[in-house]
Order: structure tokens, then sequence, then C-alpha cells
């Protein structure tokens, strides 16, 4: 018996269709007028909202999901929310099970479609961002790119890892195409825009 | 039985039928609002179909590159011929590690290959965890649509269903509560997952990586936890650069829903890193027919399919017979490009479940030319000898019939002057299988040859008398 790979590849050469040029670059659109409503509708479309705050103290003026001073399970990757909360940092599995709250920083936000670009620094960060019922996450507002275009002439060619696109919360619509937050992961998802 | 017949079945019931045709003309016009927002559309249109021509072209160099740069990062890379070889490359990853327990989230491939039957036969226990995937596989189905997999079943029949497999209240048919009682259900699932396994959207020459997306989350938390991961891609799946994946993809969720974007995004490339959760990552790529149909010429643009599902959802016939009808793993106008070529015996009907709108070619984000793609599988099935003979026989009779003008225009006047002399019941019941849903238009008293000479003679007449002024 040949080797599969060997085999497929002799296949895909005896049928490869013949070798059309790289099609031209297109230019993509450029930042609209007001990318922050813009930025606003899309999440809103997405099930997700936007909040503007000032970089210093921005956790005490933004509108929390749950009740900062008093959640349970916390996760946060962020040094301004240090301290807060009552429980302690999920450390196992079944903690996060139970999380009530995720908070994390993302690298940048896409206008044209609400997503932020995030590298969850540890396999336990995503699960926390996958796993908690909300999700806070923080961008700065000097961090906003139009469309995906010009998001991967930001990101490098990966050579390891892992990195995502985020765009609101867990949704579904399996059911007669009725739309559910919450599908598997959290009901609720917030973006902070951080400005001077 | 034939497409016809599943879809006579389907169509008896004329609520769900009505439903069904209007929640995907829904999800169609909310494709044409989130298109229309985006002013390069077109432009974005031309440059994917132009990339996937690019590699469509290159597929040997492009794998090559993938397996370098993949094994680099630290994934394995398996091939498969088949779906046979498939299943065994997955079944044995699984026995070497005494795994017996696996999520998987959406994956036609997988569907195509067979996967579940095969695990649960070895005894290894595979959930799907796609809300709508988990309600077909508790439902023994398979999806009737590729991006909404149970969009053929009602709230109430989903109730049931999970009133019988999950316990809740027989009556409870509120989609919020019922997503509820599936997130806890398969909340349990995932934390008890030893291996998760995905499809993959696209992979990438330039990283050996590869990109998922989901709305639910469910490829993400299927494979962030276990220490397995396995990914299963199709031939057709690659993509030459990273930067790539920006019109793709701003095409993609848009043409599937209407969104501008999917909730999750997720760019794997390798494992993750060994401490402190070591995972192992595997990606199998699968042939299973796809070297063949890139062989021919009239088909192989097929294999540009992203898998958005916009053509099912404006296709006429597909939005009024049910994804079911088509009895394939993939329904409605592209299905019945692609699943001829695996099986022409089998799906030898499905080209012709098409009326030629067109629709599906106009609505398509990579510019597959669907319908003449349909229009020329018929010619190929029946030369092929895949049509039914009453049809073989009716095409010869009319071939015969189009050569001979003084027999057909005598036969026309006959048919004009015979038809309307047949009561309409038994003829528009009975003979005629067009007419058992429509209402025959009135039979014209002359032909259009015989109305065109009159016109002419009527011109020439009043020519004449106005010459004579």
């Amino acid at each position: 018996m040949t080797n599969a790979r060997t085999e497929i590849l002799a296949r895909l050469e005896s049928s490869k269709p013949p070798a059309l040029a790289r099609p031209p670059e297109s230019t993509p659109p450029s930042m609209p007028i007001d990318p922050i409503a813009r930025l606003r509708e899309r999440l809103r479309e997405a099930g997700g909202s936007l909040q503007v705050a000032t970089r210093q103290n921005w956790p005490d003026q933004i509108a929390w999901p749950v009740d900062l001073s008093a959640v349970q399970h916390l996760y946060s990757s962020l040094p301004a929310i240090e301290g807060r909360g009552v429980g302690t940092s999920a450390t196992t599995d079944h903690d996060l099970d139970s999380l009530d709250l995720c908070v994390g920083s993302a690298e940048f936000a896409v206008v044209e479609n609400g997503a932020v670009w995030q590298r969850p620094a540890t396999s336990r960060q995503r699960a926390a961002t996958l796993l908690a019922n909300h999700l806070i996450l923080v961008v700065d507002e000097s961090q906003l790119v139009p469309t995906l275009h010009q998001a991967y002439d930001r990101i490098e060619a990966m050579t390891s890892d892992f990195g995502w696109f985020l765009c609101g919360p867990s949704k579904t619509a399996d059911i007669e195409q009725s739309l559910v937050l919450g599908a598997h992961g959290p009901c609720t998802m917030s973006l902070i825009l951080l400005r001077d | 039985m034939g497409h016809i017949d599943r879809a006579r079945e389907f169509v008896a019931d004329a609520e769900r039928t009505r439903w069904h045709d209007q929640a995907l003309w829904f999800v169609r016009t909310k494709r044409d609002r989130a298109a229309d927002q985006v002013p390069d559309w077109e432009a974005l249109r031309e440059q994917a179909s132009g990339i996937k021509g690019f590699a469509l072209g290159r597929l040997p160099a492009l794998w090559r590159e993938f397996e370098a740069k993949a094994a680099a990062a630290g994934t394995i890379v398996h091939w498969a011929r088949d779906a046979a070889e498939h299943n065994e490359i997955i079944v044995r990853l699984l026995r070497e590690r005494r795994i017996r327990h696996v999520v998987k989230s959406k994956s036609m491939l997988t569907e195509e290959c067979g996967l579940n039957l095969h695990l649960e036969a070895q005894g290894i226990e595979i959930v799907d965890t796609d809300l709508g995937e988990r309600i077909v596989q508790l439902r023994k189905e398979r999806p009737s649509h590729i991006v909404m997999p149970a969009i053929h079943l009602r709230r109430g029949e989903i109730g049931t269903l999970f009133a019988k497999e999950m316990g809740s209240a027989p009556e409870l048919d509120d989609p919020e509560e019922l997503t509820a009682i599936a997130r806890r259900n398969l909340r349990t699932t995932f934390l008890r997952a030893e291996a998760g396994i995905t499809g993959v959207n696209f992979a990438i020459a330039e990283t050996g990586g590869f990109v998922v997306v989901t709305n639910e989350g469910n490829a993400d938390l299927g494979t962030a936890l276990p220490k397995l991961h396995i990914a299963c891609v199709g031939l057709e799946k690659i993509i030459p650069k990273q930067k790539d994946l920006a019109p793709f993809l701003r095409l993609l969720a848009r043409s599937a829903t209407g969104q501008a974007i999917t909730t999750y995004t997720s760019h794997f490339c390798g494992p993750r890193p060994p401490s402190p959760d070591p995972q192992e990552l595997h990606i199998i790529v699968v042939d299973n027919g796809r070297s063949q149909l890139l062989g021919r010429p009239a088909f192989r643009e097929a294999l540009a399919c992203i898998r958005c599902g916009a053509c099912l959802n404006t296709c006429p016939v597909y939005r009024r017979s049910g994804g079911h009808s088509y009895e394939a793993t993939i329904p409605g106008p592209i299905g019945s490009v692609l699943e001829p070529s695996r099986d022409p015996a089998k799906h030898r009907e499905l080209p012709g479940a098409c009326t030629l709108c067109g629709s599906c070619t106009d609505i398509c984000p990579v510019r597959i030319p669907l319908h003449q793609q349909l229009l020329a599988w018929r010619g190929e099935l029946s030369e092929m000898g895949h049509t039914r003979r009453s049809k073989r026989f009716g095409l010869r009779l009319l071939a015969w019939l189009f050569a001979r003008p003084m027999t057909y225009r005598w036969l026309g006047r006959s048919a004009r002057a015979l038809v309307r002399r047949i009561p309409a019941a038994p003829r528009d019941r009975l003979l005629n299988a067009w007419t058992r849903q429509r209402a025959l238009p009135e039979i014209p008293k002359a032909s259009f040859r015989e109305l065109y000479r009159q016109r002419m003679a009527d011109r020439r007449r009043r020519e004449a008398l106005h010459s004579d002024d």
C-alpha cells in the first residue's frame, strides 16, 4: 500500500488546473468619520455593548453586569481589577465553570464588525473568557482599525499558539431562529473603550 | 424514493413548509442588508474568487508548505485518502490514549465521513456541541442545513426531544429556556471531555495554522480544556497567506447569517504551550473525492465553496422542499453540484431539483457559477446513463421531432385542438405532473408562427393602403 500522503499529493498534481495569477490587492475602505458610533452599532447588533471611559479609574466609571464588590468568582488579567471582588481568582477547571465574571484586555478593535483581537496569555485565560457568565474586555481608543484588512496588516503571521477575534456574547439561533444569548459561554459582553 | 417523493412528504405539512420558506428568506434579507453595508462587496467577491482560483492551481505546493509550517509549530499532520481512512486515524488516536469521551463542534466533513456512527460502534462517546447539531444527533438525523442544522424542526418538537433526553418539562417550548437546558447539559459534557474534534474553515499555508468560526463558542470550549485536539480539514480549504483571511472572513458571516462577523473567530497555530496544561494538536487532511473533482474542469470551481449556506437560503427549491429531501450530506444548490461527483447514481436527481433561476450564482460570495454547473451535471449524468428511462425516451422523441419542422407544426396544430377537448380535471391532475400545483394557461388558438404570419400580412395590407393615399 502506498503512503496516503504520497498518493494524495500525486492525485492533486495530476488533476491540477492551470495556474492562475494571484489577484491584485484591493484597496480596503478607510476609517469612517464616526468610528465609535459604528463600533457601538456593530456591538449592539452582535448582542454586546460599548462603554467609553477615561483610563484613570475606569472600573469606577462603567456599568458592571454584576456587583463588582460582591462578585464571588472573578477572573481578571488586569491590574486595575486587583483586589476587587470577594472571591479569589479561579485556579481549577471547576472554579472556571462557576465563574461569574471575566475581565480582560484586547489589542485592538475592528470598526466594521465590532470584533476585538486578543491573544490569551494562557489557556486558562482562554477558558475563563469562554466559561464566565459575563465578559468585559477593554481596549485603548487609539487602537481602532477600519476593517479586517488593516487588522491582518497588524497581526504578524503566526508561528505558534492561539489568537481570536471576539464579538459579543456567545449566542445561538438554532431553535426556530430565535436569538438566544449565552449558548455556552458569556450571556453578556461589554467592550470598554479607554481614552485619556 | 427520489427527491420529488421526499419533497412531497415535506410539503404535506403546509404550515411547516410556509414557516421554513419564510425563515430562510428572512435570513436571505438579513444577508442583503449586511452586504449593502460593505461598500467594496463586489470587489471582495472578486478577490475571494481569485484567491481560491490561485490556490486550486497550487494545491500540492500549498499543502507541502502547510505541512512544514504546522510541524514547526508542533502540530502533527495526517493524510486520509477517504472517509474510512479518516475515521480509522481518529479511532487510533483515541484508542492509543484510552479516550472514551469526545466532544465535536460543527464540521460538515465529519458528517460526510460518518464519524459519529463509526465512533459509537467502537464504544466511544461522541457528543456534538453545536446546539443545532446536538438536536439532530439526538434525533438520529442528519443536519438539514449546513449552517442551521435543525431549521426543519419546530420548537415543540425540540421541547419533546429535550423532555425525553434531558428530563425537562414536556410542555416547555420556549427557545430561551430550552437553550438554557442544553447549556447546562452540555457544560457537564465539556468538562468531562478528554478530546475535542473540530472542523476547519480555513487552513493557512503560510503559518501551518487554521481558523475555526462559531457563534456559540463550542469549538473553543471543546478544545480549551482537553489534552487532545483533532482538526479535520478537506483538501480544498487551504489559502496561501494569513492576510487572505480578510476577504473571506468579511464575506463569510455576512453571507451566512447577515452578521458582520461571528462571535468567535479562532486562530489555532500549534498546540497550546506545554505549561501548565500540555496539549496535542493533530490535523487530518482529507481527500475523499476532492482531487477527483479538481480534475473536472466543468465542476472544479465548486471547490472554492466556503460553506456559508447562502445558496441554500436563496434557493426556491430548497426553501420549499427542506434539506432532508436531498438525502445528502450537503443539500441545496452547492450540495447538488458536489454530491453527484462522489456518487452519480445515488444523487442523479439533485441537479434537476433546480429551476435554473440563477439566484445561487448571484449570491455566492466566491462566485461559483452554480446554476451553470447544475445544468452541466444534467448533461453529464444523462451521458453516464443516469437519467430515468422515461425521461431519456421523451428527450429522444423531442430531439427527433425538433429536427422535423413539418411534423412539429402538424403535431402542434393537432395538440391545440385536442388538449382543449380533454376535461381539465383528469388532464391536469393525472396526465401532467407540472399542473398538479398549477393551472394550465388557456390553450391558444394559433401557434406563434401562425400569429406572426398573420401580423406580417396585416402590416403589409396597412402599408399597401397607406401607399395608395
